[in-house]
């Protein structure tokens, strides 16, 4: 090796643990940016793959009565139709445990083994299930506690309380997990269904579109075309559901929670690639001389800058032989936790080939980018610049304000002046710590703010049940029934009915995938009077008695459907194969709540003909009712089958908690994880400061030393510093968090069709700062320790 | 070595000044010196502290520029070269010798020595270290070759430094204060050795503020508040 690459190698091994720093930093953003670059990677090509592995129907097409063979050799021989297949889903109950019941819907086709079109895929048990026995989607197992083989207890529409074989488990990507929407899927065949004294309705013609399957346009020109057809046939179409072609129902959240996070993950890099120029610029303020006795004897700038570029190309293929593996490691484990959330099955964790280029680009390319700056200035200063340079010092007539700084303890003193001696590297050291808080206290600061409206949707919503009926009914006769239960104290009908935006002359198209919880938004009866929730409005007000075409629009449906439309506009809906004209009178701020727009029960009455009558009530409980929230439901569901009344869904609050709690735990888990890097990052960073300063220093403490000052005054202005710039980043952290909390609040958003308004909290700060202080005495101490024990000899040596 | 009239002189100042600004005045260092030195002169700039020795020699060097003035070495006007250039041509035609030493503590003693030839590529890589170990044997410490320099009295540290400035063949050697740190019969050591680099044909020039070791030189130049004092030749230095 030459002697210029043997000073570089021995240099390395001198400063090596200012330099394992560095690597730490990088290997640790490394990780962070291949964590997140692996989850994109193997989700971006799992998810798609997972879906359209169901071969996903382009559309549903809801009839007026059966869907026969003859009907489908018929529709599959149209043009643009590809496929065809006749399917119904039929919603009911299961019991999970006595007097606990859980939404249960059942999809149902004429014959499992023969589907094609929303396809689920064998998981365990029998496969197809003998007739009489149905499955359920592997997610649901645990939630409805049962095992393969057992008995389960369901309700149905018609057929009432039965029971029947869970004969296995599939897995369905197109649904989400049982337990984030608190409903169990099932699978069974017409002839199952038949067996327990259903009669279902095979209603729904799936068709899959032979081109353009992936435009929206095209699959509605289709559906329409069909739709016209089946019209001059006979058939009547009540509506078509074409949900996002090709799309999860959660693709859209996914891409922008990861591409969000990769977006921290780079800055996490950039802030380790900040921090390696900072510990490469202190190194070279200690190599000032040698730098210039080598410009001296006759090296070129070209040469001196190449040399340290090698030290930091060392150090960044390093870090990457670290944080590569250690980041795919991550990813994978993260990409297994995004699985169960959304319910998929990863088939392959393999990774592309331009994950490792960009990684290897990224990794190299950051930190040789940044520290390039402190190395040029340092290869292009002459000799004589570089030979006059005496390390700390004051630029004459530039340092008098800090003169006015007095603390009583001389220590103290020394240290905050200190402080800012360095203002580049402070502010370096700021920026790196500043940059992890802000990051630490918005993850914190969105998972209060969901939690808040987790907490805020409950206390809005002043009833404990939420109950549906199969078929309306009475409103005076269920609500007397309802009312009559111990423990009720109030019961509204609150009825709903799909709805859509009106085309004018054509047939009713809605957003909303077979699991019929997401891209729908509802026509609800609301009472004017209402004291079951509380509504926050946004603009306008709510509805009042004597309205006759007034509608409120709530926060899921205007992000939904009516982004556009303003105060007075008129709507048209197309409810039950009519349009509805309505007047907007208000926007309602409702919090994790499905997208509905609410009239008064007379203008429901006339746009549904369901006069009188009602599908939904909400019921109110007293303290002790509340306490038994679960055995009250169970009370008031019996009192309705006595009457013959189908339930058809009975949601209690805690179960609503529990469904939109789920939602958000994989966002905080991910913005805890980058927080905890970039933590590393900037206490490395402050490290790091410190630990360049004290050696600019050493003469300094020699003096001081010289003049009278013991260890423990030297320990204690160390110390001092490391906690003044700590607490120093806490505040300009706070600032940045505000600001970080506000654009994430925004995506989310977006995102979710919540408006989600993250504030700061006391309990985010309070942890940073508390991470702070303890990671600054932590990182301080050894450099600390160190200078207070040089002697003066040693110290007054120093070169 | 006599300068004959048609052999133009090796280094030439013509009226070189030199001032810095300290705080809101301006400090000159020195105030147009002119100066002629000649191929195989061994020179001490002698002077009080603060007369402009280092400043002269740093010149001299291209490690500073003139304020004013003109500097021609081997017929170069090296205030007109850029940093680039001044440093490839620094490297090879000026050895410099410092007061501290200033070896890389990093490096072995050899590899000290063989720096300026893998900066310069003045010779192949093979031939390096021998060339090294030529030098150091010449110094009388090639035993301490394979040493870091915290290991080396100073009298070997500077004998090592010498060695590093020769390490490329310079015709010129500059050394400032080579022998600050050194005690005398040390002093005495060093500062035969640089009148012997002269006889064997090369130009050195040396800042001293000992007098007593001028007896070592055939010229000595003497700075006094920036400006040439005094340029007495001696015949052929009284001690070498």
């Amino acid at each position: 090796m030459s002697p210029r690459w043997t000073k570089i190698r021995r240099d390395m091994a001198n400063a090596s643990d200012r330099l394992l720093m560095i690597v730490v930093a990088l290997a640790v953003s490394i990780a962070a940016v291949v964590t997140m670059m692996t989850a994109s990677a193997v989700l971006m090509r799992e998810v798609p793959r997972n879906y359209l592995g169901t071969n996903p129907a382009s559309a549903q097409l809801e009839l007026d009565t059966d869907v026969s063979e003859d009907l489908l050799r018929q529709v599959r021989q149209r043009p643009g139709i590809a496929a065809a297949e006749a399917a119904s889903a039929v919603v009911g109950r299961i019991q999970v445990s006595p007097g606990e019941w859980m939404p249960l819907r059942v999809f149902v086709v004429p014959d499992l083994a023969a589907q094609r079109i929303n396809r689920p895929d064998a998981d365990t048990g029998a496969w197809p299930p003998a007739t009489g026995a149905m499955l359920i989607e592997r997610s649901a197992l645990p939630l409805s506690r049962t095992a393969i083989g057992d008995s389960a207890t369901i309700q149905l529409p018609h057929a009432g309380v039965r029971s029947v074989v869970i004969a296995g488990t599939v897995h369905d990507p197109g649904v989400a997990p049982a337990w984030q929407e608190q409903t169990i899927y099932a699978y069974a065949s017409a002839d199952t269904l038949a067996s327990l004294g259903e009669t279902p309705h095979l209603d729904l013609l799936k068709i899959v579109v032979s081109e353009g399957a992936t435009d929206v346009t095209s699959i509605e020109r289709t559906a329409r075309d069909l739709s016209g057809w089946l019209t001059s046939v006979g058939y009547r179409v009540h509506e078509a559901r074409i949900p996002p072609p090709g799309k999860h129902p959660h693709q859209g959240q996914m891409n922008g929670v990861i591409q969000m996070l990769l977006a921290f993950s780079l800055l996490a890099l950039g802030l380790g690639a900040i921090l390696a120029a900072t510990i490469v610029g202190g190194l070279l303020a200690q190599h000032v001389r040698q730098i210039a006795i080598m410009k001296a004897i006759g090296a070129s700038s070209r040469q001196i800058a190449s040399l340290y570029l090698g030290m930091v190309s060392v150090l960044g293929l390093v870090a990457l032989a670290i944080g590569l593996p250690l980041g795919i490691v991550a990813g994978r484990g993260f990409v297994t936790v995004v699985a169960e959330l959304l319910n998929l099955r990863i088939e392959s964790m393999a990774l592309p080939a331009w994950l490792f280029g960009s990684t290897v680009l990224l990794g190299l390319g950051a930190p040789l980018l940044t520290a390039s700056i402190p190395i040029a200035l340092a290869a292009r200063r002459t000799v004589r610049a570089a030979m006059d340079d005496h390390g700390i010092q004051f630029q004459p007539g530039r340092g008098g304000w800090l003169t006015r700084w007095h603390l009583r303890d001389a220590s103290l003193t020394l240290a905050l002046r200190t402080m800012f001696r360095r203002r580049t590297r402070l502010l370096l050291t700021l920026s790196l710590l500043a940059g992890a808080g802000a990051m630490f206290i918005t993850s914190l600061n969105l998972k209060s703010a969901w939690e808040s409206n987790v907490t805020q949707a409950i206390t809005d919503r002043h009833f404990d049940i939420e109950l549906g009926v199969q078929e309306d009914a009475p409103t005076e006769q269920l609500s007397a029934m309802a009312a009559a239960v111990r423990g009720v104290i109030r019961v509204e009908s609150w009825s709903g009915v799909a709805a859509s935006i009106a085309k004018s002359g054509e047939m009713e198209v809605v957003q909303r995938y077979p699991d019929g919880g997401h891209g729908g938004f509802a026509l609800r009866s609301a009472p004017p009077d209402t004291t079951l929730i509380a509504h926050h409005m946004s603009e306008g007000r709510w509805l009042k008695a004597d309205d006759t075409d007034g509608v409120v629009i709530n926060s899921g449906a205007r992000g939904l459907a009516f982004r556009g439309v303003t105060l007075g506009d008129a709507i048209t809906l197309q409810i039950d194969h009519q349009p509805v004209r309505l007047t907007v009178v208000g926007f309602m701020r409702e919090l994790l709540t499905p997208g509905a727009v609410y009239v008064t029960p007379a203008m429901f009455g006339r746009a549904t003909g369901q006069i009188s009558r009602s599908n939904t009530l909400r019921i109110a409980l007293d303290a002790s009712g509340r306490d038994r929230a679960d055995a009250v439901a169970h009370e008031i569901g019996q009192a309705l089958e006595r009457d013959h009344i189908g339930v058809k869904s009975m949601i209690t609050e805690k179960r609503f908690a529990a469904a939109e709690g789920g939602h958000v735990y994989i966002l905080v888990f991910a913005l805890g994880f980058i927080a905890i890097m970039m933590a590393v990052v900037g206490l490395l960073g402050l490290a790091s400061a410190l630990g360049t300063g004290i050696i600019e220093r050493t003469r300094e403490f020699g003096v001081l030393r010289a003049i009278g000052a013991d260890s423990a005054a030297i320990l204690k202005s160390v110390l001092a510093e490391g906690l003044m710039i700590g607490i120093l980043s806490v505040f300009i952290a706070l600032v940045f968090s505000l600001l970080l909390s506000a654009q994430v609040g925004r995506v989310l958003a977006s995102i979710s069709s919540q408006p989600l308004n993250p504030q700061l909290t006391a309990s985010g700060a309070l942890a940073w700062l508390a991470i702070v202080l303890v990671g600054s005495v932590l990182v301080s101490i050894i450099p600390a320790r160190r200078a207070a024990r040089l002697t003066i000899r040693e110290t007054l040596s120093h070169t | 070595m006599n300068k004959t009239a048609s052999t133009p002189a090796l280094i030439q100042l013509r009226g070189v000044s030199k001032s810095y600004a300290s705080g809101a005045n301006r400090f000159v260092a020195l105030r147009e010196v002119d100066l002629t030195v000649d191929a195989g002169e061994c020179v001490a700039v002698v002077g009080k502290s603060g007369s402009g020795k280092t400043t002269l020699i740093n010149l001299l060097t291209g490690i500073d520029s003139p304020s004013e003035g003109e500097i021609h070495i081997a017929g170069h006007a090296i205030e007109r070269m850029s940093q680039a250039a001044l440093t490839a041509w620094r490297g090879r035609n000026i050895g410099i010798v410092f007061q501290f030493f200033q070896l890389l503590p990093t490096l072995s003693v050899a590899e000290n020595i063989m720096l300026p030839m893998d900066f310069c590529s003045t010779f192949p890589t093979a031939a390096r270290r021998p060339r090294a170990l030529a030098l150091l044997d010449r110094l009388g410490i090639v035993d301490h070759a394979d040493k870091l320099p915290a290991d080396l009295s100073g009298g070997q540290q500077q004998r090592a430094a010498i060695a590093r400035a020769l390490a490329n063949d310079p015709p010129i050697v500059v050394a400032d204060e080579p022998t600050g740190n050194l005690d005398s019969s040390t002093s005495d050591d060093v500062m035969s050795f640089l009148a012997s680099l002269a006889r064997d044909g090369k130009t050195v020039l040396t800042v001293t503020h000992e007098r007593d070791l001028s007896r070592f030189f055939t010229r000595v130049v003497t700075l006094k508040d920036g400006s040439l004092a005094s340029d007495s030749r001696q015949p052929a230095g009284i001690a070498a």
